[in-house]
């Protein structure tokens, strides 16, 4: 049982670096073949002749492909993504201080997501095609077909605008000092420094990106955990525990809700990719300064190492959520490991 | 006879409430999209220069500074922006060209997923292997983030833009192909088809292309939505077509200083998004449910 596990685990893992290779290889076609002209693109539209010439010294981009892609190879796996143009820092230390904010705003969201998904879905569930099942189809329909920018206007409108709870924008208080950098964790940093005040209004400024996301994105669980949980009532078990007269809550809400835990398990990294994906826009509406703030400033001011890093980390981090599923699936399922799917 | 099978068409789809007005308001879109798309661009070549303003209440281009930031009313049904141009006017002018990046992406997406996907299935082992892992490569970048910086290296522009969205959006097409090949493989009336002497070709193209594409027609109404949404994210982000231009995504990021103030700026393009993107999931749920009922 446990060698299938190692080696269930050990080709996924070959998978994974397979597909991280082909990541690099991808984006160095795009960077140095398909771009019409490599060093302009690198060096941005407002470059002199010399910024040029330093830039294509630099990138090695007048030497052979081969050897390009060699250099291009070395720097992406030391995180050597160049300077940025823009915002005159390394790109690697860039993402290092975006990153974060984003990914834990992410991390709440989807912890929030999964939680009303699994119980959205079981309720949708229990009432197939009846009145609260159409309430919550509804909803997700609608939070699925609705732009990201429009979702947050929305909660901008209603929670801060409007009823005046919560502020409209900003990642905390502009009159307050970001602490300075210690750790990549932006809140941990203020803690180091006992900057209270600081941490709370981060705390606050992020609710509403955090109440965003998670409008944009419980739709994918609850459409997993709805149609798993179709299935799984239909099972023996179920339907014994049922009968002996168990009470129907208990069954829907304790019992049928951990089997339909699996699929969504299989969820986890789309969900990623779509949180990724709506915190671009999101934080933009939101004036939040996280890896959307990065990308789009990046994308406005023609900082083209700042993206191609960006897009990079992006892909390695889902191709990492993505191995680490498949090894939980694995665990919680042994069909999986068994080879059976 | 093909005017017949449509009418029946309709004719169920109407049956259900949901998929009524699904099919409604793609009618409406692409009605619209057809109807001003020919005014617009074979009318200067009739010698009509304005002919893509006829239906129009206003021309989507025109400044009045007097009449700028007008709330909605029924001269100005979603309100002007800050030039004094009218919302609804611009609005209706951007929609032929989102319908045609839909079709077009989605189209795109089904002949390279189909080639890929059906290979993939059709000769299995190393071909499989091949196609599945590039399938899976392209899948590992969230697609509107891929299609950005694609879209970005090779240029701004409406074409580039379709060229960006295709390329992330073959992928799930080719693995809705491959399972498709791998459960018609196994089919008896495969080998027969081969046994009865037809040629790989035409094995492929009745046996395999032919019933594939009826399954993954009701995912490709639903996702003509999903191109619609995405390119609107594009062009928030500056990457739709240039301004003047109307977009319905570059218009909600140009209405976000003024929001909530003139709310209507960048809200009401919006929400005609919102409503293109449930009529075309609407739509397809029931596309889905006529091709299983028949």
């Amino acid at each position: 049982m446990s060698s299938g596990i190692a080696r269930y685990i050990a080709t996924r893992a070959v998978a994974s670096i397979i597909t991280v290779l082909g990541a690099v290889i991808l984006t160095f076609v795009l960077t140095h073949l398909l771009a019409p002209n490599p060093a302009h693109i690198w060096a941005g539209p407002h470059a002199s002749a010399s910024e040029i010439a330093a830039i294509t010294k630099e990138y090695h981009l007048n030497q052979p492909i081969q050897i390009q892609l060699y250099y291009y190879i070395i720097d992406l796996f030391t995180f050597n993504f160049g300077m940025s143009p823009f915002f005159k820092q390394p790109v690697s230390q860039l993402i290092l201080v975006y990153y974060p904010r984003t990914l834990i705003l992410i991390a709440i969201a989807m912890f929030i997501s999964i939680i009303i998904g699994i119980y959205s879905g079981a309720f949708a569930a229990v009432r197939q095609d009846k009145f609260g099942d159409g309430i919550v189809r509804v909803a997700y329909l609608l939070t699925w077909s609705t732009p990201p920018f429009l979702v947050a206007l929305f909660f901008q409108y209603l929670f801060s605008y409007y009823a005046g709870w919560l502020p409209s924008g900003q990642l905390a208080d502009p009159s307050l000092k970001v602490p300075p950098f210690v750790t990549p964790i932006l809140p941990l940093n203020a803690i180091i420094f006992g900057d209270w005040g600081f941490l709370s209004s981060y705390i606050v400024h992020s609710i509403l990106p955090v109440i965003a996301l998670t409008a944009i994105s419980f739709g994918i669980i609850t459409r997993i955990t709805r149609s798993s949980m179709l299935e799984t009532m239909k099972l023996d078990f179920i339907r014994t525990q049922i009968m002996k007269g168990t009470k129907m809550s208990k069954v829907v809400y304790s019992n049928a809700v951990k089997n339909s835990l699996i699929p969504v398990v299989t969820v986890i990294s789309l969900l990623f990719s779509f949180l990724i994906v709506g915190s671009l826009v999101i934080e933009e509406v939101f004036s939040y300064t996280g890896m959307g703030y990065l990308v789009t400033q990046a994308l406005y001011n023609y900082d083209y190492p700042t993206l191609i890093g960006s897009i990079f980390v992006i892909a390695l981090s889902v191709i990492l959520i993505n191995f680490v599923t498949d090894v939980v699936y694995a665990f919680i399922d042994p069909r999986i490991r068994m080879g059976e799917r | 006879m093909a005017l017949s099978t449509t009418w029946a068409f309709l004719k169920r789809m109407m049956r259900n409430p949901y998929s009524a007005i699904g099919t409604v308001i793609m009618i409406l879109f692409f009605g619209w999209a057809i109807i001003e798309g020919i005014l617009r661009y074979l009318g200067p070549a009739l010698g009509f220069s304005n002919a893509g303003y006829l239906l129009l209440p206003y021309n989507p281009f025109s400044f009045n500074l007097s009449q700028s930031l007008v709330s909605p009313s029924l001269s100005h049904l979603f309100g002007t922006d800050s030039l004094g141009r009218d919302l609804f006017s611009r609005v209706l002018y951007s929609i032929p060209i989102d319908a045609a990046i839909s079709v077009i992406v989605v189209g795109g997406g089904i002949v390279v997923g189909g080639v890929v996907g059906l290979t993939a299935g059709y000769y299995g082992k190393g071909v499989d292997q091949v196609n599945m892992r590039v399938t899976d490569l392209f899948l590992a970048f969230p697609a509107l983030v891929l299609a950005m910086v694609i879209e970005y290296t090779i240029g701004r522009s409406i074409l580039y833009a379709t060229i960006s969205l295709i390329v992330v959006w073959w992928p799930v097409y080719a693995r809705l192909f491959r399972s498709e090949a791998l459960r018609i493989k196994n089919m008896r009336f495969v080998d027969s088809a081969i046994l009865s002497g037809l040629s790989r070709m035409q094995v492929i193209r009745r046996h395999f292309v032919r019933p594939a594409l009826n399954t993954i027609m009701s995912y490709a109404t639903v996702d003509l939505g999903n191109v619609i949404l995405t390119y609107s994210i594009l062009s928030f982000l500056g990457l739709g077509i240039p301004p003047p231009e109307p977009e319905l995504g570059s218009m909600v990021s140009d209405g976000l200083s003024y929001f909530p103030q003139n709310w209507w700026w960048a809200i009401l393009p919006g929400v005609v998004i919102v409503l293109i993107v449930v009529g075309a999931a609407l739509f397809g749920d029931g596309v889905r449910d006529y091709l299983a009922g028949e």
